[in-house]
């Protein structure tokens, strides 16, 4: 029997056993993480078909909830650990290849460390609980963002630090505060007793805590140190910041509002704060002449994508917003590897750099294509069945005022595309300068790319593949009420 | 067998032509013909049946099916013929140039799209045929990099548009029926409210619209036809664009019904009335401004945007003479415009790719095979009795009439006009006047290029002066829509007001053919001078100052300049500037100052709260 406490525990102990590997062989400790998510890919998936059942509800240290802290693996934080656990293995046999200079025994360590602190967030059940493993995601996410060293990676961390220490304190009072109504930190019992206290004395730790997360969530405006943080990273660090550590945050904020303070009368809010951060995101992107910011920026205006989609909160938007989260972060993971490659062989971030790539990295450019069109959601890939579904659940509200919001979503699809497809001109189509020799990225680092590259047009062709384990976890979103039992029996 | 099957050979053939392309060059290219001509063979079998058949496959529970009728066929046959044509075309055209295995395989990949959306039975694998078709044929006209970049982000921006506006019609109607089945949504839509109707045809029009470049949406097909490689051309020309029309059918006759569309309509202004206006600007706008051109393929893409309007012309009369006249115009269209881009491709591909025509002339005795193909397309293009556009102009033009559209049918006219005029330049300007001394030694056509030119040519003189056979197809195509059955013989049509026969028509010329060629023969041997000799009278001029092809038409251009502006290009180009503009603006917000950022956050829980203790909406 296998227990959710693993996917925790099992990479946290191999984690710490990085530097000690490292000390016998450099090389060696490399491998660590990529086992380490394996096992957890392999936890997850064999976890996925029970808690599509039921959700497994562990307690730690022996008492019932709500005395103790519990995890709660439901469909989303199985789907989501899945998630992490896949991104996590592919962008680590990446790093097998990328990470070649530098403290590499420090990076796997800190790269381990935050896997760990964002399968932690996805399957908490307890409030502090939750602050503590989103403290371990942000600071390892600082340190990272300046693993080069270099004067922009230092600056943008420093940003980012300053920014997500501002968030995480806003987080703490909020929680703080919460404390003070409930005397409780368990999400299912804070919950319960969200009817039985005037409005509010809720509504400013509930204010003060979707700050705080809405940071690392990347929701405007509190998105302004992602830009500088996913575009200065190491590129197989921006694939995880961009893939998992926002989504993560998105969760935590969704979490929040869905089931711990079931906050119905802020939905359309987050509607249109959705829209609004997709809105200024793809056109922040459409203006990038840099390829790294461009997606750092598309990744802003996907996360407000993903919040419309899941604050529309019907079953089907609310399954829609966490397919786009799913194909978003398949999608921009490869678009971030691939493009790492490139702009290791041309020297500059520049897109006007990365003209003639198709040349020199077939194969790199191929995958960025793959990306790209996924990204878009064009069809046969898989961005189109979850564009597909969020627009279908606006629709069939029949309200007009969501007619007129989709219509404004599939105009910043229009910018999206705008841009993307720029980029792939320049790399396939523009005369590139005068070395066209044909150098690929490493095979290692191939194959991680086209682990992306071959889910995305599975799940593209065949989106029933996933569409089950996700409208389970919409009813998980949804049903409060489910919740709620589930863990206070 | 199957249409799967059909489907399968399609896409399995662009796959397996680009990895044949890594084993060896000629084998691609052999291969790459055979899968383009077995789905030829492929589709014969089809002739005459119809069926629809769910698949044992779903798409987010949604089921797909695939549909064959006469519609079906019709527009299949289009495709695939023109498809082996091209591919055939490009083995010389293209020999040399680099990323061959990506151009053949995404050529075929094009032209199994296409296929997928003629064949689907429900609209959701129509959107992702029509979808793979935008995104594929993107990637092939930005081939050439250079001012194709340009030509290929304008269609796809403006594709992509109208694609997502059909998404949403789509979806909405998913959402308010509960299928997308195209047979029980024509069901479903005979009893809807006349708003949503009007919707669904508003947004699914945006897309048919704009793919098949109907003014004001025409812009992005003079770029991106002309900067294509000509055998690409030829596809985007005779059957990509006209995607548009099947949709049109699809939507209009399949799906809605003549019932429906009768009842659209605010006094005076119907929908089909909007629709035929909109078709007659864009037949007497793209004439003139083709005019203009001095660039050979440029005037083909225009004489492709404005043909579109004699069919739409055709189709919103909506009589069964109409409907024929249409549906056979983008027959012949696509025979004629297929054979003038090969042309053109071939004079581009003797010259070095010279397109302007300021520089060529004279070249009917180097390419005489070019010359007698670019002849009978034009005259096809003209609408040239014993031509095939002849007789579906004929039948367009009576049917505008017998409708009491004097209106339309000038407009028709008037844009004929412009077509000889452009026609004619096309002509003078590459194979007549004199033969500049660069181009002495231009070669014959090479034969892969020069077959599918007589093909064409033969074809168009065939159907010229045998329209029955392909009359018999269209007017199933129409019998399959609705509209009742016309009289068609093997010589032409019988109506109740008049008769074409075209037999009648040959003897005619060749009797008067005949009198001609004796009055010629009876009048001695005519002199031959050296080619200059012309302009001066016998004294000496300087060889290659006169050349009669430069600024042909100036006077008249002169003319028609003031009146023809292309005022939708301006527009979307300042829309695309101003976008540039706003998103410059809106990024400037991220001022990479820290003390900002902090600020927007603070900011932004402050203002949470505040609005809470003021108002208190949450």
């Amino acid at each position: 029997m296998v227990s959710p406490v693993l996917l925790v525990a099992v990479p946290l102990g191999l984690a710490f056993s990085v530097p000690l590997v490292g000390l016998a062989s450099k090389r060696g400790a490399a491998f660590v993480p990529v086992v380490a998510c394996l096992f957890n890919l392999i936890v997850s998936i064999r976890l996925l078909p029970r808690v599509l059942d039921e959700p497994i509800v562990t307690s730690i240290g022996g008492f019932t909830p709500p005395f103790c802290i519990n995890l709660f693996a439901g469909p989303v934080g199985v789907l989501l650990s899945t998630l992490i656990a896949l991104t996590g293995f592919a962008v680590s046999l990446y790093a097998l290849a990328y990470i070649k200079s530098g403290p590499t025994v420090r990076y796997h360590t800190i790269y381990l460390i935050l896997l760990v602190g964002a399968t932690g967030v996805v399957l908490t059940g307890d409030v502090f609980n939750l602050f503590v493993f989103f403290e371990i995601l942000c600071i390892s996410s600082y340190a990272l963002v300046a693993y080069f060293g270099d004067r922009a990676g230092l600056e943008s961390a420093v940003k980012y630090l300053v920014q997500g220490s501002l968030g995480s304190a806003l987080l703490l009072i909020g929680i703080g505060l919460l404390y003070g109504v409930f005397g409780s930190l368990n999400m299912a019992d804070i919950a319960a007793k969200m009817g039985s206290v005037d409005r509010m004395s809720v509504f400013v730790p509930m204010a003060l805590i979707i700050g705080g997360l809405g940071v690392e969530a990347a929701i405007f405006p509190l998105n302004a140190w992602l830009p500088d943080a996913h575009s200065s990273a190491p590129s197989s660090i921006s694939a995880i910041l961009s893939g998992i550590a926002i989504e993560v945050g998105l969760y935590a904020v969704v979490r929040m509002v869905f089931t711990v303070f079931g906050a119905s009368s802020m939905l359309l809010f987050l509607v249109f704060l959705g829209l609004l951060t997709l809105l200024v995101g793809e056109m922040c992107a459409f203006a990038q002449t840099n390829i790294k910011r461009m997606l750092a920026y598309s990744s802003i205006g996907q996360i407000g994508l993903i919040v419309f989609a899941l604050a529309m909160a019907t079953s089907g938007s609310v399954s829609g917003g966490l397919f786009q989260l799913v194909s978003h972060t398949l999608s921009k993971a490869l678009l971030f590897l691939a493009a790492g490659y490139m702009i290791y062989r041309s020297g500059s971030t520049e897109i006007s750099s990365l003209e003639g790539m198709g040349k020199r990295m077939p194969m790199t450019s191929l995958a960025f294509t793959v990306g790209a069109f996924s990204l878009v959601g064009l069809p046969p890939f898989a961005g189109f069945p979850s564009k597909f579904l969020i627009v279908r659940a606006a629709l069939s509200e029949g309200e007009t005022l969501l007619t007129v919001l989709i219509g404004l979503v599939l105009l910043a699809t229009v910018i999206e595309g705008a841009y993307f497809f720029r980029v792939v001109q320049a790399i396939y189509f523009k005369k590139g300068g005068e070395d066209t020799t044909r150098r690929e990225a490493p095979a290692v680092a191939l194959v991680s790319m086209f682990v992306f590259v071959v889910l995305i047009l599975v799940i593209g062709t065949y989106p029933e593949l996933v569409t089950g384990a996700l409208s389970s976890g919409a009813s998980e979103l949804l049903g409060r009420a489910n919740y709620i039992g589930s863990v206070l029996g | 067998m199957s249409v799967e099957l059909l489907l399968a050979v399609a896409f399995g053939g662009s796959l397996l032509t680009y990895v044949l392309g890594k084993v060896s060059p000629k084998l691609r290219n052999g291969f790459a013909v055979l899968n383009a001509l077995a789905l030829v063979v492929m589709i014969g079998f089809f002739y005459g049946q119809s069926f629809e058949k769910t698949l044992p496959l779903s798409f987010l529970g949604i089921n797909l099916a695939l549909r064959m009728n006469m519609l079906s066929w019709f527009f299949a046959i289009t495709i695939l013929g023109v498809g082996v044509l091209s591919v055939l075309y490009s083995i010389e055209y293209m020999r040399g140039r680099e990323r061959l295995d990506y151009y053949y395989a995404t050529m075929l990949f094009i032209n199994a799209s296409m296929l997928g959306t003629v064949v689907a039975g429900d609209l959701i694998s129509f959107f992702i045929f029509w979808e793979m078709m935008s995104w594929s044929t993107y990637l092939l006209i930005s081939l050439r990099g250079g001012r194709a970049i340009f030509a290929g982000i304008k269609y796809i921006i403006m594709s992509i548009v109208g694609s997502l506006a059909m998404l949403m019609a789509i979806v909405s109607l998913y959402a308010t029926f509960g299928t997308l089945d195209i047979t029980e949504l024509a069901q479903h839509l005979q009893a809807a409210s006349m708003g949503y109707v009007m919707f669904i045809l508003v947004m699914f029009s945006m897309a048919f619209v704009i793919i098949n470049a109907f003014w004001p949406f025409h812009t992005w097909l003079p770029d991106a036809h002309a900067e294509a490689v000509s055998p690409f051309s030829s596809v985007l020309s005779a059957v990509l664009v006209r995607k548009g029309l099947y949709g049109l059918y699809l939507l209009m006759y399949v799906m809605l019904g003549f019932r429906v569309l009768e009842r659209l309509s605010v006094g005076v202004v119907s929908f089909t009335g909007v629709l035929s206006w909109i078709g007659a600007v864009t037949i007497v706008f793209a004439a003139f401004t083709a005019l203009l051109q001095n660039d050979s393929k440029r005037i083909l893409a225009w004489s492709t945007v404005g043909q579109g309007g004699y069919m739409i012309l055709g189709l919103s009369v909506a009589t069964s003479l109409g409907m024929a006249g249409g549906t056979f115009h983008i027959l012949n269209h696509c025979i004629y415009i297929a054979l003038l881009f090969f042309v053109a491709g071939a004079i581009e591909y003797r010259t070095g790719g010279v397109r302007d025509l300021n520089s060529l002339g004279g070249l009917i005795k180097r390419m005489p095979v070019a010359f007698v193909g670019g002849l009978v397309g034009i005259a096809g293009l003209i609408g040239l009795p014993l031509t095939n556009g002849f007789v579906s102009k004929w039948l367009i033009y009576k049917s505008l009439i017998l409708e009491g559209r004097p209106f339309l049918a000038l407009a028709a006219f008037l844009g004929t006009w412009g077509t000889v005029l452009y026609g004619y330049k096309f002509i003078h300007n590459i194979f007549l006047g004199q033969l500049p001394d660069e181009y002495k030694d231009v070669k014959k056509v090479p034969f892969t290029m020069a077959l599918p030119i007589v093909v064409l040519t033969v074809a168009v003189l065939f159907f010229g002066v045998l329209p029955g056979i392909p009359l018999a197809v269209v007017d199933a195509v129409g019998t399959n829509l609705g509209f009742k059955s016309l009289d068609v013989n093997v010589w032409g049509i019988a109506s109740e007001t008049g008769t074409l026969n075209t037999v009648n028509l040959l003897a005619a010329l060749l009797v008067a053919g005949c009198i001609v060629w004796f009055v010629f023969k009876s009048r001695g041997k005519s002199v031959s001078v050296e080619q200059h000799d012309t302009y001066a009278a016998g004294a000496a001029v300087p060889s290659g100052r006169y050349q009669y092809s430069v600024g042909f038409y100036n006077p008249l251009e002169r003319m028609v300049v003031p009146c023809v502006r292309d005022f939708a290009d301006a527009f979307f180009l300042k829309l695309a500037d101003g976008t540039r503009v706003v998103c410059r603006g809106v990024r400037r917000m991220y001022t990479g100052y820290l003390g900002d950022y902090v600020m927007y956050i603070a900011l932004f829980v402050a203002l949470l709260i505040f609005v809470q203790l003021v108002w208190s909406p949450w």
